[in-house]
This record gives C-alpha cells, structure tokens and sequence, in this order.
C-alpha cells in the first residue's frame, strides 16, 4: 500500500524543457517512475530524456491516449475511432509536476486541472498569492489535489517518487519502512529521512508540502491519508514558527481523525525575539504572538503528541512504536 | 511587505475609498510648515510604523495649534512604537466621528480563500473584540465581487439580517457596500495579502472614511507592478534598513530572480556569521546555535539552486560584517541544489576576505565531493582555521563544533 502514487502512475511535466525541469524528468525516471511526457507551449516536438513534448496538456494526453488505444486493440486505431474520441479522457493515474517559471504558474495549473489531472505537485517557487488562490478554488471544484506551491515532491520508497525529493542520494537516504514524514521544507524533509535510515529504519513516504503561506495539501491532509495507509506506524513532522497549519493537526488528532504515534519538532523558537508580522523562514512564516513555536508545542503536547527537542530526536520518540 | 499607512492610503483612493485629507512629514522636513500647508485647526499627527499597537503606544497625538503639531511631531520621531522605527509623521483632519467600524480582507490559510471580515465595533484592535461581535465572510478570489457589493454588481445584501453583525447597507454610489467593494478591489488588483481599515469612520454628517489603512502587499507579485520600485527600502527590525539589507535584498531582483533565493538577510547583534540553507532547516539551525551558546550576526539563507554569481554576492556581504568571530555554513542533505556551483561562489568570497576567525561547514547532496575537494583547496591555500562535514555529522551537532572552536580562540587572546 502506498499514499497518492502507484506503481501506475503516469507522469506529465509542465515545463519539462526547462534547467530544473529536466533534472527533474531525470531524477524520475532514475527512481523508476513513468514520467511519460513533456508540456512546453510552442516547444512542442522536442524530446527529453526520450520523452516527447508536447505544446498543451490537452494535445498531450490526447495523442498518448491514442498511442495507447493503438498498443491495446490496433482494431480500434484502424476504424480511426480512438484517435478521435479523446474528448473524456479519464486521467486516473496521471500526475502532473509544474517546473515552470512563476509568471507562467497559474496557467500552467489551470491547464493541468481542466484537463481533469487528479494530482497536480507545484514545484515553482513565488508565485503571487492570489494566483495559488486562484488554482486551490479551481482545483477544489475539480476535486484536484494539488501538493504545492513551493514542493519539491514526495517520494514512496521503491514505488516512485514525484519531483526531486532525495536528489542524487535518493537510494542512500530513502529505504521502505513504516515512517511517514512530512514537513513545509525540502531539505528537511530530506534529512528528516536521513535520519530515519541513519537509525536502521525505512520510510512509508515523504511528502514536502511545500512553504508558501496557502497550500494545496497541509499536514493534516497528508496525516489523514498516512492515517488509512496500513504500512506507516508512527508519522514524523518538522514543524515551524510560523503559519497556523500546525494547529490543524492539534484538531485531527482531538477529532480522532489521526490515532498513530505523531513525533513534531518546530523550528524557529528564536523569531519569538523578532517584531510581530516579520517573515523569517519560508514564505509563509511570519512572525505571530500567542501562535508561536512555544504555543503550538504546548497545543500539540496537549493532545498526546510527542515533542522533540531537536529535530534529530524525532527518530528516537516514534522508534518503539515502529 | 507592509505598507506604510500614507502609502496603503494612496492605494484606497486609487479604489474610491474617502481618506482624511493629510499630508507626509519627513525627517527633517519643516513641520510648522507642512501643518500650515494642510490649513486646518483641528488636527492629528500619526507616526507612520510597519506594525504594532500605535494608539495604545501614544503613536497618535490630537493637536488644535501648529505649537501643538510641530512639538508632536518632533516627539514622534524620537520613539521607537513597539519596537518599530518612524519612518514619517502623517498630519490629518480630525474627522468627527459619529460611528467606528472595522474591515479587512486577508487569505485565511485554513480555508484557503479570502476572507472578508467585519465588525461595528472598530476602532481597537480586532483581537480584542468578542467573536460574536465579529462577521466573517469566505469570498471565491475568482469572483469580482464579495457578497456585501452593491445589488447593481452582484452582490446580495437583500437577506433581511437584522442582527448587531448586519453591515448598515446604505444602497446608492457612496454608501457601505460600496466601500467593500472598491475594498475589494483594491485587495485583488493590488496583489495585496492584507488590506485592513480600522477604524472605518461614518462622520457627522454620514460619509464612510478610511481614517487607518493597513496594507501588505505580495513581494512575489512584484513582476506585475513596476511602480513597487518606488517604495523606500524598510526593515522590521525597529531601524533604518542597513547597507547590507539593501544590497542584498538586490541580489534577488532582475529577470532570472526566481532561479533559486540568494536575497534573504537581515542584521542581528551577534557575531556569528550565518550562511544557512533553505527556510526550514535555517530557522531550526538558528535555534540550535544559540543553543550552542553562540549568537548570531545575521539569519541568511539561500535556497532553490541559485547560481555561483548570486551565493558569491550573498557570501561577500554576509562576511563584510565588522568584528566576526565565526562562520557558520549549515546546510542539509540537499535534494537539487547543486553544492558544487553554490559552494563555489562561496570560494570566490572566501579567497577575497580571507576571513581568520573560525569556520564550520555541513552540508551534503548533489556533486558534494567536488564541492568539498575544492572547499579543501581553498581552505589550505588560504590557511583557514576550518572543520568540514558532511552528512554522517548532524547539524546540530556541528554548532557546537563551532563553539569550542571560538571559545578556544577566545581563551588564547586573553
């Protein structure tokens, strides 16, 4: 059992002609995830890794289809009506990864979301917020999940991953196991999991969530989907200052919705020092009073929620339980 | 970014919303002039602060006389309202009140949408007002209009509410409605994340006036609003901006200012420097230094790959800091950052300063061998006092490297 991604997936990356958005069609298809095909507008016809590119999603997903209407029955192709009927297409097991520059975002989604992608991860960093407010309401009303903006990915050890979470190092940090982890940052999302394998153990899968003030997927949403999933025991989080997300979790639990031992550590302790309404960290951490790191702790501490000290004793606290 | 309260006005009365008339004072400037250039007996003198509680901070003077005024203001700009620095004095009209109400738009993070939120009770700080006085209406940011909007455009104010949190719809061109709209607008198109009027004064004689105006606008929005440019340099942090927050913050500007952050630091008082890597593990690391019993001289991080040029121009000014004791380089295990590229224009820096106070480095990720190898070679041929780790050494634990090493080069100077 694995959360959000499947040995089916099917991977499209908008913006796959870019610097970044070839490394990220590399670091997938080295961990061994069907990245398919490519969408930059008018760059069309050109390959990267071997994977074509297409002008528009909609181009895209309508010629593969028929590609792969031609592999399954070539009856159909030859009486040319798969070719044309790409009008519905259902697009279950797709993904599609947004690697372009911020000025270009909100079309980018809005393409992948009427094109009834069901997973959308928003790599691109600052984009405006009322862009990222623009695509949620568009992607609620699809019922489109979008992980993002700000997302390096997540990763299902030996499943896939989406994105470039673990980079080059991937097979030498991410082993299958029973942790969840989930944090607002790449790199600790990162070495959060190094530190799981550090102490001999595996994760049940890593999603960075991403730092921007709004995002599609908090940690709540991804504690309840590691809620259902039989393969996580224990959930670890890095946690920050800023931002009220963590307080949602304080209500998962209180509500029953998450009952698996929950380990948190929050950063940033020393922003406490810093004027009210300051952004230090991520984009979406600004300095608040009375919803602080002290204030979450003791919140979450309430609610039978492990605290760490440090981040590296995160591993230490769900240890027995897993 | 916070707005200063005489720029979020302008903003307003770009949208149609009233605003007292009043005039800028600056440092320096002639008060006694500036007040008799606004020609009105009645007046009242605000320091013009990024944040904080003002009115309880007597950061807002009533005056009837240029006397009065100009001694106001010459004390206005000797304090620090909690903790922040005066920018300017703003002189108005006193405004004869005869109601206060308070409004504003944000993002709420958990519904992930606008949210208008309204009260009668304005005039103190929304915190401090019952939630059941408080009404809060959830607006789809698609939508050109909020649900308060005048009938004519598509808003609906016919549901007959009657109770304490029922908005006084006025109906016609200038009444409430018509404030949340032109509100509204001014929210959406200037890219805002905070747009807030406390308090929205009804006068004696019935007109709706912004007698406040909290704005933030969205850095990141930047690209499509030139005349942002124009906004004066500020920091949070109860000063003046200093040389190095500005040329900084530079750093990140220009056509490719969003191929990886190099344009983040802000000055603190300790003497650690800090070249920390991405929002998450930055903030964390801060923690743990001062845990370590170190302080630090500034919170810098890069992030999102940047290129060798950028690192360079953070790294030099990060180090151009006087009286350094030690330089703290922590990063994680990184996922698609290039350590060799970044740490190279860290070299660049390092090769020019030549710093001798101690330094510490974790970090790991893509192309890291190269990067330390060469981070090696710099150290020899510049004789740096340096300890390098990678990630078998947890970052934490690499703080307090660092603070035996200062401490027992402190220990040999006395």
């Amino acid at each position: 059992m694995s959360i959000l991604i499947s040995s089916e997936t099917n991977v499209l990356i908008q913006g796959m002609t870019g610097k970044e958005g070839q490394k990220a069609a590399k670091a997938m298809l080295d961990y061994g995830i069907n990245v398919v095909c490519g969408v930059t507008p008018k760059k069309g016809g050109q390959e990267v890794e071997g994977k074509p590119v297409f002008d528009t999603v909609r181009e895209a997903l309508a010629v593969i289809a028929s590609d792969e209407g031609a592999k399954q029955s070539p009856r159909q192709e030859e009486n040319g009506e798969i070719a044309a009927s790409p009008s519905a297409p259902r697009n279950d097991n797709w993904v599609a990864v947004v690697y372009v520059p911020p000025f270009a975002a909100k079309a980018a989604i809005l393409e992948a979301i009427e094109n009834n992608i069901p997973l959308i991860n928003i790599f691109v960093e600052r984009i405006p917020i009322k862009d990222t407010a623009y695509c949620l309401a568009a992607a609620k009303e699809r019922g489109v999940r979008i992980v993002g903006p700000s997302s390096l990915g997540l990763i299902v050890p030996d499943v896939g991953r989406i994105g470039v979470v673990g980079g080059p190092l991937v097979r030498e940090i991410f082993q299958p196991g029973s942790i969840g982890v989930i944090s607002r940052s790449g790199g600790m999302t990162n070495e959060l999991s190094w530190i799981i394998r550090q102490a001999g153990l595996g994760q049940s899968a890593a999603v960075h969530v991403g730092g921007d003030l709004l995002m599609g997927t908090t940690y709540a949403d991804v504690l309840r989907l590691f809620e259902k999933d039989e393969q996580t025991k224990a959930v670890i989080i890095f946690g920050e200052h800023g931002g009220s997300y963590e307080f949602e979790i304080v209500e998962l639990i209180k509500n029953k919705e998450f009952t698996k031992p929950l380990a948190i550590y929050i950063g940033g302790k020393f922003a406490q020092m810093l004027p009210e309404g300051m952004n230090i960290g991520h984009a979406g951490a600004i300095v608040a009073r009375g919803q602080g790191a002290t204030e979450k702790e003791a919140a979450l501490k309430a609610v039978g929620a492990m605290i760490a000290d440090t981040y590296e004793e995160l591993v230490k606290l769900v240890k027995p339980f897993v | 970014m916070n707005l200063y309260e005489f720029e979020g006005k302008k903003l307003f009365e770009k949208h149609g919303i009233v605003t007292p008339k009043g005039v800028v004072v600056r440092r320096g400037d002639d008060a006694r002039m500036k007040i008799e250039e606004l020609r009105i007996k009645n007046f009242v003198v605000k320091a013009q602060v990024l944040s904080g509680k003002r009115g309880k901070n007597n950061g807002i003077r009533f005056c009837s006389s240029v006397e009065d005024g100009v001694a106001a203001i010459n004390d206005l700009f000797k304090l620090n309202i909690s903790g922040q620095y005066v920018a300017a004095v703003l002189i108005e009209e006193e405004l004869s009140i005869a109601e206060e109400h308070y409004l504003s738009i944000t993002y709420d993070t958990n519904k992930k949408q606008p949210v208008v939120i309204y009260s009668r009770q304005g005039g103190m700080d929304i915190e401090d007002v019952p939630e059941e006085k408080i009404e809060k209406t959830w607006v789809d940011v698609r939508s050109e209009t909020t649900p308060y909007s005048p009938p004519s455009q598509g808003g609906d104010t016919s549901s007959g509410r009657n109770d304490s949190l029922t908005p006084p719809y006025e109906g016609g061109g200038r009444g409430w409605s018509s404030v949340v709209q032109s509100l509204w607008s001014c929210f959406l198109t200037e890219d805002t994340r905070l747009v807030e009027i406390n308090p929205l004064v009804k006068t004696a004689d019935g007109q709706w006036v912004a007698a406040d105006a909290k704005v933030a606008i969205d850095d990141d929005a930047f690209f499509r609003h030139e005349e942002w440019n124009q906004l004066e340099p500020r920091t949070m942090m109860g000063r003046l901006p200093t040389e190095r927050e500005v040329a900084v913050k530079k750093i990140d500007e220009g056509e490719a200012y969003y191929r990886g952050t190099a344009g983040k630091y802000i000055e603190l008082d300790g003497d650690i420097a800090m070249i920390l890597n991405g929002g998450g593990a930055s903030i964390a690391n801060m923690d743990a230094l001062i845990k370590a019993g170190l302080k630090p001289a500034n919170y810098t991080e890069y992030s999102g790959n940047p290129p060798r040029e950028k690192v360079y121009q953070l790294a030099k000014i990060v180090l151009s800091k006087p009286a350094l004791r030690g330089l703290w380089m922590a990063g994680v295990v990184a996922n698609f950052t290039n350590i060799k590229e970044t740490f190279l224009g860290i070299i660049d820096a390092l090769d020019e300063i030549k710093p001798t106070y101690p330094i510490v480095v974790r970090r790991d990720g893509p192309e890291s061998q190269e990067a330390f190898a060469l981070m090696r070679e710099c150290a020899t041929r510049n004789n740096f006092n340096i300890k390098l780790f990678t990630k078998e050494t947890s970052m934490s634990e690499t703080a307090k490297v660092l603070a035996e090493m200062v401490n027992a080069v402190t220990t040999k100077t006395v």
